[in-house]
Formats: structure tokens, C-alpha cells, sequence
């Protein structure tokens, strides 16, 4: 395989690429790549989904949005899962709004295909309800941490979070999107980050933040971080394995 | 045949419901009870007819934060149902009363030979999501006195009765808030004639008054769990 079309394989995808080669094989016609630009919306609180997505790169934040237009991030998702899960589930509309936090690429699949795969019952189904309960553990937790801890090591979470789902260590990020996403003011986060920066852990400026030191932002994080990261890979590695 | 008193398995085909029958069996639920605890494997499910369980996390070995309640419209133990049969909350007893029992094996076959039930346990999951994003975005721009109302809304709902026992140290883990702080919202419900409050017991006078002081996150999720079956 040239350098190229790994590039661009839906193996980017883990769920994808834990998938046994024939059930790729029949998912593969229905798999469109598609770009995701830095804040794109994938589909609008209350409204319906066209697609369901499996980034290949770059970040998704599912964000829950308040009446009043308030919003606060409640998961990302990267090339380890998949957005759009309501449409498997069954539901018709789900209470979050789906936007490009990082842009990357991801392979799309229409509502049909993957609903018939998914009634198939075999490793795809599977995958994705492992998926969903990792989704479900990230979701609570965040909800805990919006309650109990400290906006610093909220932050802290978030960086992390947002890190694993990216190849380099640099994040580009202004504080307003990320007050945004915690639903904070901006002043919380300039105060946080700039405590951050001073004590060698993240160089920032100009809408990037740079990770220098990963194992401290990893002490300063709350275990919300821990928790999220762990149940992941649990569920992910067993979904592997269920699906060989 | 009498009713059916859980709507999950009301919604099934009779057939489906009648072959699910030998394996339910009818159980007392005491209040206060552990159903589950984070991380221990799930011994049953369970489909709540007269009871109300909440699902609690831990921070650092304490309660801190009920993410999601459940009721006659639900089932406890839907980790199950997405292939993981261990628990990542406390399931702990909120109203005593009665439910119907599975064993998680039992609840493993019953599952994969019946796609009305898959339907019905995904699509509530999918509503449960909602309740926890909920739980997230609600906990962080509102304040307690709407969240307080808001709960006990869910909570009249899921018991289907305005009367419950409920301690403010209890409501305080709901909410993941102070004791005094709860104190002080239901002080305010009560003042405004929407509770009445008195020794662990809780009885809403006026809903309706009680629906306008809570957020608006109680009706958005009741939408979505009172959303009509996709055909």
C-alpha cells in the first residue's frame, strides 16, 4: 500500500479498523470521505442526522446546547469513535450539536447502510455499542467534573482529552472556543492556562498551545481524565477481540 | 392478563413479552438497596413497575453526582445491552417498591433472540444519553433551585406519584451540591406553595407551578422520552 492511500484508508478509524476484512469489505461502498473544516457543524441540536461519521483525523465535540443557546461540551470524538450514534440507536433527534473542534477528514456513511449493517448483528454492532458505552462513561464524567472540580483541572482534562485525539503535541485553540467548550468565561481559562505556562507545562501563544510537559498536565488533571482513558481502551481492546 | 407496568416491555410485541415472562421474576426493591456498585460485574437487570432507582457516580471513593434516574419507562443494567456487563455507576434504590428481575445471563439469550427488545433497550439508551448530556449542561448554567425542581419532576414521573421520601443529604448527592444549598432551594419551593416538605417526605402541591420553575432541561428530555416509536 503506497504512502498515499494509507493516508486514506478507513483503517484512521479504530472502530474501522477493528472490523474482522470482511465486514469492511461490505461496509467499504458506502464509506464517502469527507473533509471536516474547523467549525463545521455535523448536525444541530434537535435536528436530524444525515450521516453518521467515523473520523479518520481531527476532533468532534458533541456539545449540549441550553434553550437559550448556552452550550457546554459533553464528549469528543476523534478516530477512536464514531459521531451520529442516535441514528443506529433509533432515536430521531438527540439534545447536542456535533462541530468541528480540530479539522480532519472522516468516512461517512448514509442512515440505510449502516442501519442494515448494524441489523446484521455481527462485529459492526457490537464495536458500536461498546463505543457507546465508552461514549456514556465520557458524558458522565464530564457531567461530575462541570460539578465538582476545579476549572483548572477541567482544562486539564480537556487538553488531554483533545491531545490523544491528535498526531502532535500542539493544539490550535483560541480561549474564547475553549471557554466556549467548557462553558466558562474566557477570563477563567486565561487564568488557568496562564498558570499552566508558568509552570512549564503548556507553551501558548497565538491560538496554539503547545504540550511541554504531558506527564505533569497529567498530575494536574482531576481523575476524570483517567477514568474516560481507561474505560476507552478497555472497551475497545475487548470490542477488538469480540470481533477477531 | 394484568397490565404491564413497565413501558420497555409494554412496547414489545405480545409474543416477545410472553416468551421474556418465565425468565422476570417479580421483586420487592428496598429503599436505600445497592443494586450495583462501580465496577462490580452486573448480576440482573432489572424493569422497575413501582420503583425508582438512581444512578449515582463516585468522585475519589464519594457520591457526587446522580447521572441518570430510572423508572417504570427503563431498564437498570443497560450496560448489558451494549455488550458490558460491568457497572461504571452505583445503582442505588431511590423509591422502594417493585420491579421485575433478570439474571444478566438469562438477559444475554433473551436479548439476542429478540430484536423487538434490542429496538426498544437501544432506543432508551439512546434517551438515557440525553438525560446525561442533560445532567452535564444543566449542572453547569443553572442553579439549584430550577435543578431541584427539575428532579423532582423526573422524579414524580418516573414514580408516577407526587408523594416521595427523600433526605437533603440525599438530595444533596443528586445534585452534587451542599446540604445547605438544598436546604435553602426547597425552603424557596416550599414558601412559593409548590412542595410541601416534611420529615424525609416530599409532596408537590402544584406541579404545573413546579414545571415553570424548573429549567427548561426537564421538558426537553421528557420530549425526547415521550417521542413516538419510529415505525
Amino acid at each position: 500500500m503506497g504512502a498515499m492511500s494509507a493516508r486514506r484508508s478507513p483503517k484512521q478509524n479504530r472502530l474501522l479498523a477493528a472490523l474482522p476484512a470482511t465486514d469492511l469489505l461490505r461496509l467499504l461502498p458506502h464509506l464517502e470521505r469527507v473533509l471536516l473544516p474547523l467549525g463545521a457543524v455535523i448536525y444541530e441540536s434537535g435536528g436530524e442526522q444525515a450521516h453518521v461519521y467515523f473520523p479518520a483525523s481531527g476532533i468532534v465535540s458533541l456539545l449540549y446546547v441550553m434553550k437559550d443557546g448556552a452550550a457546554a461540551e459533553i464528549a469528543v470524538v476523534g478516530n477512536e469513535g464514531v459521531v451520529g450514534i442516535a441514528l443506529f440507536m433509533g432515536g430521531q433527534t438527540t439534545p447536542s450539536r456535533a462541530v468541528v473542534q480540530s479539522a480532519g477528514s472522516a468516512w461517512r456513511v448514509e442512515p440505510a447502510a449502516i442501519k442494515a449493517e448494524f441489523a446484521r448483528g455481527g462485529a459492526l454492532q457490537r464495536l458500536l455499542l461498546r463505543y457507546t458505552q465508552a461514549l456514556i462513561t465520557q458524558m458522565t464524567q464530564t457531567a461530575v467534573c462541570n460539578r465538582h472540580h476545579l476549572l483548572e483541572q477541567q482544562l486539564c482534562r480537556w487538553l488531554l482529552l483533545s491531545l490523544d485525539r491528535l498526531p502532535s503535541n500542539q493544539l490550535v485553540m483560541t480561549q474564547q472556543l475553549i471557554a466556549n467548550m467548557l462553558g466558562v468565561r474566557r477570563e477563567g481559562v486565561t487564568e488557568a492556562a496562564g498558570r499552566l505556562q508558568a509552570d512549564g507545562l503548556i507553551d501558548y501563544s497565538r491560538g496554539r498551545i503547545n504540550v511541554l510537559d504531558r506527564g505533569r498536565l497529567e498530575k494536574r488533571a482531576c481523575e476524570c481524565y483517567a477514568v474516560v482513558r481507561l474505560e476507552s481502551d478497555r472497551l475497545l481492546e475487548r470490542g477488538a477481540t469480540l470481533s477477531a | 392478563m394484568a397490565a404491564i407496568q413497565n413501558s420497555l416491555l409494554a412496547a414489545l410485541p405480545r409474543k416477545s413479552y410472553l416468551r421474556l415472562l418465565p425468565g422476570l421474576a417479580p421483586v420487592e426493591l428496598a429503599f436505600g438497596e445497592v443494586l450495583y456498585e462501580p465496577g462490580q460485574s452486573i448480576q440482573h437487570v432489572y424493569f422497575p413497575t413501582q420503583s425508582l432507582v438512581s444512578l449515582l457516580t463516585l468522585v475519589e471513593g464519594h457520591l457526587a453526582l446522580e447521572v441518570g434516574l430510572v423508572g417504570w419507562e427503563g431498564m437498570v443494567g443497560f450496560p448489558l445491552a451494549l455488550g458490558v456487563d460491568v457497572s461504571p455507576v452505583r445503582a442505588l434504590v431511590q423509591g422502594g417498591g417493585a420491579a421485575l428481575r433478570m439474571s444478566a445471563a438469562r438477559f444475554r439469550v433473551e436479548l439476542r433472540r429478540c430484536p423487538p427488545l434490542q429496538r426498544e433497550l437501544y432506543r432508551y439508551v439512546n434517551t438515557m444519553m440525553a438525560q446525561i448530556s442533560q445532567t452535564a449542561g444543566c449542572n453547569r448554567f443553572h442553579v439549584v433551585e430550577p435543578r431541584l425542581a427539575r428532579w423532582l419532576l423526573m422524579t414524580r414521573d418516573r414514580v408516577r406519584s407526587g408523594e416521595f421520601r427523600m433526605t437533603h443529604e440525599f438530595l444533596s448527592h443528586m445534585l452534587g451540591v451542599r446540604r445547605v444549598g438544598v436546604t435553602e432551594a426547597a425552603s424557596a419551593l416550599h414558601e412559593r406553595k409548590l412542595i410541601d416538605y416534611s420529615r424525609g417526605a416530599i409532596r408537590i402541591l402544584d406541579h404545573r407551578g413546579l414545571e415553570k420553575a424548573a429549567c427548561a432541561c426537564y421538558e426537553r428530555v421528557k420530549e425526547m422520552h415521550e417521542a413516538k416509536r419510529p415505525n
